[in-house]
């Protein structure tokens, strides 16, 4: 029984880097190659070597797709294919071939400062890598090869993040990357069709919960900034170049607009307008209201936010910074907080999850000294906010997407073992279908039943309805019989009779016989005269016949008896009938082994 | 360890032992487990200086409600602490370690399912195993059962851990396998095990022991055949261990596994089965890689298995075996040149070519083979195969080698014609073949990569012409996809690069490829437009050639007609809407330019119109990719110039790219932009006293007894220093060294710190005997503004500057002054340091455990936002 078999080596019951493998209809694909900021070495990459040993990545992958521009889903991808070797295809969309490199190049600042980083990556090999990438247009079917398929769907999230559907044969698989099923300010909600796939691969970050309006958050943050700037006080919002930053920068524009706010938002790295320029060059993947009032207003040309300089952080008076790094590992980002953290009035609002061993990490579970260079200590007196605007679908929203897709079996990967444990409970129970949520490493195997699509002669159409058969109706399966052929790589099925003029065969009759010992104190004219009275009277609605030749018929079955030369009792039945016949054949055969009645 | 950590411990110890425990992220085990590791391995005893650990052990072992993360995290440091033998005693006087490395106790709570579970006992156990007490204890608690069962766990990680501890107990138990001499130890067996760990110094010989070791051989052997079809998964599993095994094994251990196993091994090879082929291929492999160079003969069982791997039915595995053996590259002339025939006959039948005339061997696998080629999926992987590995067929000695390597270029040649439907199939070729190579784009990838890689191979120059006739229609084709461009044109520079004479190249040739290269300069996909200019790029870095004429010329300029070709499409790229374009169009113009710098032409009108536009870029271009192309431009420009000071034109852009640079946005931009400040510095200081060139730290110092006629060395240099030390502050180095200090990018502040102690050793050693006069000269001045980095320069520096007279926004400060006062040493030492250590150091996790336990209490009691691990 053909079977799909899906190994994490990333994201199996945790969020640290996403990197599926999957194996279906003799194809192998991996699908997102993530990294874990968490790490400093080799562990922030997934562990090519379970995929293959000595490099031979391009020989036994097909193909690679990525869900979407975040690095814990692409952030491997250039050690993979130009550090480990990979020369394969690489699919994403194009929103996010634009926009990985930027991501790439700014994680690969952090790495730069920090030190001892091992196994990082140049700006060219981003590059080279870059080169290998084949960008995917939502809705299209792309054939990767002869038998592989794939389509992407809207995945909302981020921009560009896309579902992709893979199909090989007639099974399936939906791998959903990181999705969001309710519109926000700048994006719509994923979609995907009634497409009905062996496996859905579901992300599972919320999992267990059913999150607040995205509008509560928004008033709060809004509220947050708006009381630290009246107060005189400066608000450093860290983020990464790319993503949450843009639709933060939405939120205050429209706000400052609104409220006549004259103080100043600025924007640190140097990448709005980079950023701004991407936005607006992928304007059909924003949702509807950003795409309706572009013609009037591009929502992403900003009048209140402007670059920042370093200087400017020492000017007084009020102020809103977006800093990158996101997770104030160093940079900018953390250069400003050192100046601002002393002053009450002064706020840090994290909108995102910060990895172990970063000052954001800290600062979010509460800790209000850290320690500084030369035994000095910094008091963090400044505000600490967090309020996360990442982009995931919640409880509710998976249970949306699994009606729509209407899986065959489901799996969870990107979220937390305890949280995925309840959600599976939920879907089982709710949709009656398996649900699975490997650890990484460990393979889930699903068997399919693919239906093998068939062509069919219009004459054995022909020749079935003559019989008086129903209409052909996709919803009444029914069999049907005739000589199946395979000519290439397409299925007919046809009558013997056509299949014989198509091969160019010639028809040869086929007889089974089998002999049948029988203790019977007669003669073999009366043993046989025996038989024929017993088949008679067992079998009402067969042309039997007893024939002067000293056989007996049954259709097509010819029934002949001898003696043994040592024991006349001990008779040898001789069974013989045609291929058509089988069945009964071998009934016969099972009848009269059992002896014939007495007399 | 540091006594922070030390008396933070015992807390954290707390928060991890109690049920529910909240962890900063999960990671924070693995780095705590670095670290006991890191410390364990200093030598002091883990138990010794943390005796807490042993309550926390003890606690979590015993628990019920313990989290599996934290089980397996305590199995691992139970490991760790029990490998010094005083940690060992200590635990197993409490009966620690029969509770913890006992699967039954895990399984009874159901735990031992968890994969996390099962990869801390095998990782905590081979750690354990050091010295002979824990050898001991596993082998009285008869753990290698459960072992052998992990051997082909549902989990990748497990099974791979499990295998990898195998090998290592096998290494330290072998020298008392029953019949092995101990004396007889391996030399590559002694040495070190897979997981770094030092053999235990003395193992007793007891039949315990031995019947460990018999116990894995008789798994080996009797678990390596498959009874059906299912179990091949096992047979895998069973082979990749005995590959790792052999992989460390000496040849002592390797003969004796290999006579062990002849049978089971020769019956499976004999099987058949695809699946095992590489497998097969690696246990083969290992073996034969732990053969001695004194080893004249290799094993005849090994040699045995060989021969029936690369005779085997199944084309499709024989070439796989093949490929596997010539990669390994075995000085075994007889399976070598047979594993060549192998690889070289699809290539013989799809293009009709004869590459292996009169090989017997082959004539019998031909039907075979031409029988499997018809299938789509294997031909192509087969061609694939056979192209990865024809290059390295053609590096064989000549008598081992099936043919020429001309004839094995022709046929890639041929074959990339097929793929594009250039050529019609040949009469002796298969033309079923040929359909399932018709636009292949793997095929076509895979052939120019061999093309590239086969330029290298000798006497193949022949074929020079044909090779750039081919590749330029590949260029031109309509159909050829990003990649396959790009692998043409370093095919290209590859086979101009190795062939010192291109006057075969005839004029149509070159117009040719003028034409294609104008092209897909202008091609709509930016991949392709960044490959031409690379290209363009890589041409005129390659080393002169020979012409038709006899004369040395330029290859770029040579084939592309020179400058009035190369030098407008690179200008037309500089306004390329693609960065990575742009970028690669600059890089490209300075390995134009190298040239005529390096001769110290004087620049043209048009060189100078581009020095212009790339000030431009500097100044306007969004992208840090062109920014930093152009930095690199004038980089390699002052270094490849023999006189800088002579060309205004380069040393009045250096001064606008000193002062554009260092205001960039780019981090990369400003540390090239200190590269240049750097080779100004070198040029200017360069044979001053104290000044010494690209030492990173410290300069040399004079010898303490050394005789130096100071008194004329300073008459004779203090003029030139001065005039030196004018001329870059005017040139604007001053301030970008400055800048850079207090640049927020680790890196940058870095690379600039070290250039202003070079600067303040040269600076001190030559005014602290000089007159007043001197140290007031105003050429020792420089002017600071009030803001930005200035502003903080200023703070450093207190009340000892002098207000400017004319701006009071600025001020006046003295150069040996200022970098005097800014503690550049100390400074140096932050620098040095990676960014976050004082947040990645052990001490800050312990305290994030800490409080992550205690935010998580405050959120249950406040129900404030929980920190959600999502994305970034």
């Amino acid at each position: 029984m053909p079977e799909i078999k899906v190994t994490p080596l990333g994201a199996g019951q945790d969020v640290g880097r996403s990197c599926i493998l999957v194996s279906i209809g003799g194809k192998n694909i991996m699908l997102d190659c993530g990294m874990h900021m968490g790490y400093n070495d080799d562990r922030r990459f997934p562990d090519f070597s379970y995929v293959t040993q000595n490099g031979r990545l391009t020989d036994f992958l097909d193909c690679v797709i990525i869900s979407h521009f975040h690095l814990d889903h692409c952030g491997a991808l250039p050690y993979m294919s130009e550090m480990v070797g990979y020369d394969g295809p690489i699919y994403m969309t194009h929103p996010t071939k634009a926009i990985c490199p930027i991501l790439l190049e700014d994680f690969r600042k952090i790495t730069v400062d920090k030190k001892g980083e091992t196994n990082f990556f140049t700006s060219q090999m981003i590059k080279d890598c870059m080169k290998k990438v084949v960008p995917l247009n939502l809705h299209q079917t792309v054939q990767v090869d002869d038998e592989l398929e794939i389509k992407a769907y809207y995945a909302g999230h981020v921009l560009g993040a896309a579902m992709v559907y893979i199909k090989v044969g007639s099974e399936s698989v939906v791998y959903t990357g990181d999705y969001n099923m309710t519109p926000d300010r700048h994006l719509g909600a994923a979609w995907i069709d009634k497409c009905r796939p062996d496996i859905l691969i579901s992300e599972s970050t919320y999992a267990t919960t059913i999150r607040d309006s995205k509008r509560c958050r928004e008033r709060d943050f809004l509220k947050k900034v708006h009381e630290s700037i009246e107060r005189g006080g400066k608000v450093l919002i860290p983020v990464f170049a790319l993503g949450r930053a843009q639709e933060l920068c939405i939120l205050l524009e429209t706000f400052w607009e609104r409220m006549n706010l004259k103080a100043p938002i600025y924007f640190s790295t140097g990448m709005t307008e980079k950023a701004n320029h991407y936005y607006k060059l992928f304007i059909t993947w924003t949702n509807q209201k950003i795409r309706k009032t572009f013609v009037q207003r591009n929502m992403f040309e900003f009048k209140h936010i402007k670059a920042f300089d370093r200087s400017y952080a020492d000017n007084p008076g009020p102020m809103v910074v977006f800093a990158t790094p996101g997770m104030l590992h160093a940079g900018q980002s953390l250069q400003i907080f050192k100046k601002w953290a002393g002053n009450e009035k002064n706020m840090v609002i994290m909108p995102g999850y910060c990895v172990q061993g970063t000052i954001g990490h800290k600062i979010l579970n509460g800790q209000r000294k850290l320690e500084m260079e030369g035994r000095a200590t910094l008091d963090v007196k400044l505000q600490v906010e967090y309020m996360s605007f990442s982009a995931h679908a919640d409880a509710k929203g998976i249970m949306q997407l699994i009606r729509m897709a209407e899986p065959r079996n489901m799996l969870l990967v990107h979220g937390e073992a305890a949280k995925m444990e309840f959600l599976k409970g939920k879907i089982e129970q709710e949709f009656s279908i398996d649900c699975y949520m490997p650890a990484n490493g460990e393979t889930v195997t699903v068997k399919t039943n693919p239906s093998v699509p068939v062509d069919m002669s219009v004459n054995l159409l022909k020749r079935e309805m003559a019989l008086g058969g129903p209409l052909p109706d996709p919803k009444k399966p029914r069999s049907m019989h005739g000589t199946l052929i395979m000519k290439e790589s397409s299925l007919k099925l046809v009558s013997s009779e056509q299949a014989l003029k198509e091969l160019g065969l010639n028809e040869h009759q086929l007889r089974f016989t089998c002999r049948v010992p029988l203790q019977d104190p007669h003669s073999d004219s009366e043993t046989l005269h025996r038989i024929y009275t017993h088949l008679k009277s067992l079998l009402k609605g067969y042309t039997i016949q007893h024939l002067p030749d000293g056989t007996v018929m049954v259709e097509s079955i010819v029934i002949k008896v001898s003696s043994s030369a040592e024991d006349a009792n001990a008779k040898i039945l001789l069974l013989s009938w045609s291929y058509q016949d089988e069945d009964l054949g071998s009934f016969l055969s099972s009848v009269l082994k059992k002896g014939l009645p007495k007399m | 360890m540091d006594g922070d950590c030390v008396s933070l411990l015992p807390r954290v110890c707390d928060v991890l032992a109690a049920p529910r425990s909240s962890l900063p992220d999960d990671t924070s085990l693995e780095k705590l487990l670095d670290w006991f590791t890191t410390f364990s391995k200093s030598g002091v005893s883990l138990l010794e200086v943390n005796p807490c650990l042993q309550g926390f052990i003890s606690t979590v072992v015993s628990s019920r409600a313990a989290e599996s993360s934290i089980i397996s995290f305590a199995l691992k440091l139970t490991g760790l602490v029990a490998a010094a033998e005083d940690g060992f005693r200590a635990l197993q006087a409490n009966s620690v370690l029969d509770l913890a490395f006992n699967p039954q106790h895990w399984r009874e709570d159901g735990l031992w399912d968890d994969p996390c579970v099962r990869i801390g006992w095998i990782q905590g156990f081979s750690t354990m195993l050091q010295h002979r007490q824990a050898f001991s204890f596993f082998v009285q608690a008869d753990s290698i059962k459960p072992l052998l069962q992990l051997q082909t766990d549902t989990s990748l990680f497990v099974a791979s851990a499990a295998s990898q501890m195998l090998a290592h107990v096998l290494m330290l138990s072998h020298p008392l396998l029953s019949g092995f001499n101990g004396k007889e130890v391996d030399d590559k067996s002694s040495s070190s095990s897979i997981t770094g760990l030092m053999r235990p110094a003395v193992i007793e010989a007891d039949q315990d022991v031995a019947a460990v070791v018999t116990e894995i051989l008789e798994y080996l052997k009797t678990r390596m055949l498959p009874k059906e079809s299912s179990q091949l998964h096992q047979s895998q599993q069973i082979l990749k261990l005995l590959a790792l095994i052999l992989s460390q094994a000496g040849p002592s251990l390797r003969d004796k596994l290999l006579l062990f196993l002849r049978e089971p091994l020769e019956e499976l090879v004999a099987l058949n089965y695809s699946q095992l082929t590489r497998p097969l291929m690696d246990v083969i492999l290992a073996a034969y890689s732990s053969i001695r160079g004194d080893e004249k003969v290799p094993d005849p069982i090994l040699c045995h298995l060989l021969s029936v791997m690369l005779n085997q039915r199944k084309p499709f595995d024989r070439i796989h075996a093949a490929a596997a053996f010539l990669c390994s590259g075995h000085d075994n002339q007889i399976h070598m040149a047979q594993s060549a025939c192998i690889l070289l006959l699809p290539m013989e039948i799809i293009t009709g070519l004869t590459l292996l005339e009169g090989n017997s061997t082959v004539k019998e696998h031909r039907l075979l083979m031409m029988e499997q080629l018809q299938s789509k999926i294997s031909c192509i992987s087969m061609i694939c195969i056979s192209l990865k590995h024809i290059p390295k067929i053609t590096l064989m000695a000549p008598d081992c080698r099936p043919c020429p390597p001309a004839v094995v270029v022709a046929a890639v040649l041929a074959l990339l014609r097929l793929c594009r439907g250039l050529s019609p199939p040949s009469l002796n070729g298969c033309v079923a073949v040929f359909r399932n190579v018709t636009g292949s784009g793997k095929v076509q990838k895979c052939a120019l990569e061999a093309l590239s890689a086969l330029s290298s191979s000798s006497e193949v120059s022949v074929m020079l012409v044909e090779v750039f006739t081919l590749l330029i229609e590949y260029l031109n084709h309509p159909d050829s996809d990003p990649t396959m461009l790009q692998k043409s044109y370093q095919a290209l520079v590859q086979w101009i690069g190795v062939c010192s004479n291109l006057s075969s190249i005839t004029n149509q040739l070159k117009e040719d490829l003028t034409q294609v290269v104008r092209k897909r300069a202008c091609d709509m996909r930016w991949e392709v437009r960044d490959s031409t200019v690379e290209f363009l790029g890589h041409l005129a870095g390659l080393p002169a050639c020979r012409t038709e004429v006899g004369g040395a010329c330029n290859a770029a300029e040579y084939l592309l007609g020179g400058c009035c070709v190369t030098t407008p499409l690179l200008v037309e790229a500089l306004h390329d809407p693609e960065s990575y374009v742009r970028a690669s169009a600059v890089s490209a113009l300075a390995q134009t330019m190298t040239h005529s710098w390096q001769e110290g032409v004087v620049p043209t009108k048009e060189q100078a119109e581009i020095v212009t536009q790339l000030l431009e870029m500097l100044s306007q271009d969004t992208e840090g990719f062109a920014r930093r192309a152009v930095l690199q431009y004038f980089i390699t420009w002052f270094s490849s110039h023999p006189s800088c000071t002579s060309s205004p034109l380069l040393m009045q852009s250096v001064r606008s790219v000193l002062l554009q640079g260092s205001a960039d946005l780019d981090w990369e931009v400003k540390v090239h932009t200190l590269d240049l400040a750097e080779l100004l510095m070198d040029q200017a200081f360069l044979g001053q006293h104290g000044y010494t060139k690209g030492l990173e730290s410290h300069p040399a110092q004079p010898h303490p007894y050394a005789a130096t006629a100071k008194q004329a060395y300073t008459l004779t240099q203090r003029s030139d220093l001065l005039c030196a030390l004018d001329g870059l502050v005017k040139q604007g180095l001053l301030s970008v060294l400055l800048s850079g200090l207090f640049d927020c990018d680790r890196p940058v502040g870095l690379k600039a710190c070290r250039l202003l102690i070079r600067l303040k050793h040269v600076l001190l050693l030559k005014t602290q005997d000089e007159s007043d006069a001197v140290k007031t000269d105003p050429r020792l001045y420089c002017e600071l503004l009030s803001q930005g980095w200035a502003q903080e320069i200023r703070n450093v520096l207190g009340t000892e500057d002098r207000s400017n007279e004319t701006d009071p926004h600025t001020v006046t400060v003295n150069v040996c002054n200022l970098v005097t006062s800014l503690d550049l040493e100390e400074r140096l030492d932050v620098l040095t340091r990676s960014s976050d250590h004082f947040y990645n150091s052990p001490r800050s996790l312990l305290q994030d455990i800490l409080t992550a336990s205690a935010a998580h209490a405050q959120q249950d009691s406040q129900l404030k936002e929980e920190v959600i691990v999502d994305c970034y």
